[in-house]
């Protein structure tokens, strides 16, 4: 007989909270001893994708479905909040929020339809539906009035040090919105694991009859992770473009993105509160140093290195890495400190 | 008028080769019901196995076949057996097996990018003795190699076929494909023909990298397009049809091709994935309702 | 007043007639069981009632309110629990975790819902498995949490479907009086069975469905000597050796 040890226990972080105050105290002290930007631009990319890949979870690990086409939200995201701005000079800022918001428009009227199909139905056409608007995208000059030059892209007006319209020249300023924006959507995951919409979704994901025969309304929830997934989602678009002042469509809508997040999130842990985080902390920079110190050859390295880890992990461990991550945490702990009870707390 | 008569008919043989790499797809999906998101992947290794073949022995690549496709076969009864066997085990009860998946794209991004490595950047191809040559049937042009793919693919449709309803191992493929519990009980080694179906799969694929290197060429990435082409064919014809994996090829192909001539190739790719979605959404059984060709 | 009313219910499946102009009422605090041979349409019926199929015609009642076109999730809210003959728990979830999601029906916090599913397991004699994950459950136990889930959406109906099945006589005699303890707290029980030991132990009353046609009901006793059943179940030459 197996104890649980499954998704509702991986929810609890109680036991570990002192840890997580020391890190974030850390995260958050860093730019005070550290400047070399190079090392900033590596915590943002770190973050950014951990920060997309939580995003992710609320459908693909919550609700159980497989979204490989997530990309195309962060793109909706970039493209209207630097329409607006270059059009209207509204503030980022605020266009980041209707970037979000239509995303989640988008993401709803995608998703109930969608939702309907199997496994991976489903993926099939998450797939096609993001590279169907990259195409729509690459091909129109101009939508409504307002220009997005097709394949070629939108620059951004450089405003210099400008809060108001969203640029730095810091780095760092971008390091803490970005942390900030990952801590929003990590408290938002860990209230809703613990919510009625938490487990209605991880059920209907799960076993959908069984669910529906106990009041759960399972499309409805789906839809509502859709789109808080898709909101924030768009967000980390807007902050992308805010970041680097160019997008296209091939850059921003891209499979390889949207990929790449999925990878992250499975591998790290889909449905768990810390895997996608984690996923993102080990893979991202392992990938980087492979591009950097190995990659002659373009991209092609460090692919190499996700695929052949996303094979491992389907093979020893499809569950993702936050268990044995976390048997390992505890092995630790009775090593360092024999004395600390981590017996099982309640589960939630 | 003949240029549109041409279009089409370049369309159906293009679409032919479609077909063919659909194929392999839809028998890998009918008999084991995994989606092999690596395909594309192992058309490029078919293609680059069947140029390397050609730089060293200078023989035809339809000649080559004798060596390719039973390489192929191997790899794909090999990476069946030792990949995704084991997760498919783990996975059975699951409802929605995502793992099986996830490792096929794992797999897929493994081997783009380690025969970007080995292979190189550069577009390879070959010169066979008809290379460019073409057969002028009435007022169009054809281009041999094309014909010659039109050809092979229609052959092995029927060899294929004729295999799986005439020869015992077809026949246990299709059993297994009908009802996996059923027929382990009537003693078929149901890993065995995983193993199997999914080299034939494989070795299919292996003819579509024959077929193509003389009109085409080789690079890491050329798997790419033919995957997705091949996904969308598959769910076009039905998942597990044969004859519906060559249809749907054909059609993709003749929209292709007849897009081609009044719009820019991306246009084309969206109303190729359009076709998609409204299939997958209004009649996910395939265009013709071919029940799996069983 | 009825609790459940089927008036002139049909269902067909692509030419098969599964459920023929079908009549039923329930009324509150009743125990009633639908017998018949397999391929019925007795699961249907439950399908039917529980909002997973549309009748073609016919309307259900439930409550006084006509509910034909709902579906499973609002007729829960409503009042109504199902268990499934081939039982449908969240496998990689806990036990607790199971029985929460039926109580988050009724309540709004997780920790309602927590004490909620405590008093559920405790009554149906799993909480001391609570923290086991639902899948390594043997298949009493299964059936038991099955009822419990169903019970956690505190239903005013609760359709049970072969909920004895695959149960050896301990066990079924375990399950027999669990289900008696939930008709004592007042809950309406419509049962689909084929274990008759349990169908003639449990119900007050018990309907024969064939081919999807109400044939005969009546009370156990009257049940067992009619030659419709026997004829139902056994054909025909058992009814004229029985005469």
């Amino acid at each position: 007989m197996k104890k649980e040890t499954g998704p509702g226990r991986r929810l609890r972080i109680e036991g570990k909270t002192w840890l997580i105050v020391i890190v974030v105290v850390t995260l958050l002290a860093l730019p005070l001893f550290i400047r070399s930007v190079t090392f900033f631009q590596f915590m943002i990319l770190i973050l950014w994708y951990a920060y997309l890949t939580t995003s992710w979870n609320l459908v693909g690990g919550f609700a159980g479905v497989l979204p490989l086409g997530h990309a195309a939200f962060a793109g909706i995201g970039a493209y209207t909040s630097s329409v607006l701005f270059i059009h209207y000079g509204l503030t980022p800022w605020a266009g980041m929020v209707v970037g979000g918001l239509l995303a989640a428009i988008v993401g709803v009227i995608i998703g109930a339809p969608t939702f309907k199909l199997r496994g991976a139905y489903f993926a099939l056409a998450t797939i096609a539906i993001s590279e169907g608007l990259r195409v729509i995208l690459e091909n129109i000059q101009k939508i409504g009035g307002f220009e997005i030059n097709g394949a070629r892209g939108i620059l951004l007006p450089l405003k210099g040090h400008s809060p108001i319209d969203f640029q730095f020249l810091d780095k760092r300023y971008y390091y803490y919105i970005i942390l900030a924006m990952l801590a929003v959507i990590f408290i938002i995951t860990y209230r809703i694991a613990r919510s009625k919409l938490g487990y209605y979704l991880t059920a209907g994901g799960e076993e959908k009859e069984g669910a529906e025969a106990l009041g759960v309304n399972v499309a409805k929830c789906k839809l509502i992770a859709m789109a808080i997934s898709t909101f924030f989602t768009a967000m980390g678009g807007t902050f992308y473009m805010q970041l680097v002042h160019y997008i296209y469509p091939r850059g921003i809508l891209s499979l390889d993105l949207s990929f790449e997040i999925a990878f992250i999130a499975i591998i790290g842990g889909r449905g768990t509160l810390m895997g996608p985080i984690i996923g993102a902390v080990l893979l991202v920079p392992a990938a980087e140093l492979t591009r950097t110190y190995l990659g002659g050859s373009y991209e092609g390295v460090h692919l190499m290195l996700y695929g052949a880890v996303l094979m491992a992990v389907m093979l020893f461990r499809p569950r993702g890495l936050m268990e044995p991550l976390e048997a390992f945490y505890r092995w630790g702990v009775q090593k360092l400190a024999p004395q600390t009870s981590v017996a099982a707390d309640e589960v939630k | 008028m003949d240029i549109t008569l041409a279009t089409i008919i370049n369309g159906v043989l293009m679409g032919c080769v479609y077909g063919l790499t659909a194929m392999g797809l839809t028998l890998i999906f009918g008999v084991m019901k995994v989606i092999n998101f690596a395909h594309g992947s192992f058309l490029m290794a078919a293609m680059f196995a069947t140029y390397y073949f050609f730089r060293l022995t200078g023989m035809d690549p339809y000649l080559g076949m004798v060596v390719t496709v039973p390489l192929l076969f191997a790899f794909g009864y090999f990476i069946q057996h030792l990949l995704i066997r084991p997760v498919f085990k783990i996975e059975r009860d699951i409802r929605e097996p995502i793992s099986v998946l996830m490792l096929t794209a794992g797999l897929w991004i493994f081997m783009d990018a380690f025969a970007l490595a080995l292979f190189g950047a550069f577009y390879k191809t070959i010169k066979t003795s008809y290379r460019g040559a073409v057969y002028h049937f009435g007022d169009v042009t054809v281009s041999v190699s094309r014909f010659y793919a039109f050809l092979t693919t229609v052959i092995l449709t029927v060899l294929l076929y004729l295999f799986l309803k005439r020869t015992r191992i077809g026949k246990a493929i299709r059993a297994t494909g009908q009802d996996r519990d059923a027929a382990r009980l009537m003693g078929i080694n149901i890993d065995r023909i995983y193993d199997v179906a999914f080299g034939l799969g494989i070795a299919i694929v292996g003819v579509a990298g024959a077929v193509l290197m003389p009109f085409y060429y080789a690079h890491p990435t050329v798997g790419v397009v033919f995957d997705i082409r091949a996904f969308i064919i598959v769910v076009l014809g039905g998942l597990g049809s044969i004859p519906g994996a060559l249809l749907g090829g054909v059609i993709i192909g003749v929209v292709e091709s007849v897009g081609a001539q009044f719009m820019t190739a991306t246009w084309t790719e969206g109303i190729i994935y359009a076709i998609f979605v409204s299939v997958l959404f209004l009649k996910p059984e395939g265009l013709f309702g071919f029940k799996a060709e069983w | 007043m009825s609790l459940l009313e089927l008036k002139g219910v049909s269902k067909s499946f692509g030419g098969l007639m599964a459920v023929k102009d079908l009549d039923l009422t329930i009324s509150g605090g009743e125990i009633v069981g639908l017998i018949g041979p397999n391929g019925a349409g007795k699961t249907t019926v439950f399908n039917l009632i529980m909002g997973f199929h549309t009748a073609d015609h016919g309307d259900v009642y439930f409550d006084g309110d006509r509910t034909t076109r709902l579906k499973p999730y609002d007729l829960c809210f409503r009042g109504m629990g199902r268990t499934f003959q081939i039982v449908k728990p969240f496998g990689t979830k806990s036990v607790l975790r199971n029985a929460m999601v039926g109580a988050f029906c009724r309540v709004r916090t997780a920790q309602e819902a927590e004490q909620v599913a405590m008093e559920v397991l405790d009554f149906t004699g799993l909480l001391s498995k609570k923290d086991l994950l639902a899948k390594s459950l043997t298949i009493a136990d299964r059936k038991r949490l099955e009822l419990a889930k169903a019970l956690a959406t505190r239903p005013k109906l609760l359709l049970l479907d072969e909920v004895m099945a695959g149960l050896n006589p301990t066990e079924t005699e375990e399950v027999i009086s669990l289900v008696r303890k939930i008709h004592g707290q007042g809950i309406t029980l419509f049962l689909i069975e084929h274990v008759m030991q349990a169908v003639m132990k449990l119900s007050e009353r018990v309907v024969l469905l064939h081919h999807g046609e109400k044939i005969v009901e009546g009370t156990p006793e009257e049940m067992a000597s009619d030659k419709r059943v026997i004829k139902a179940y056994l054909g025909d030459e058992y009814v004229i050796a029985r005469a």
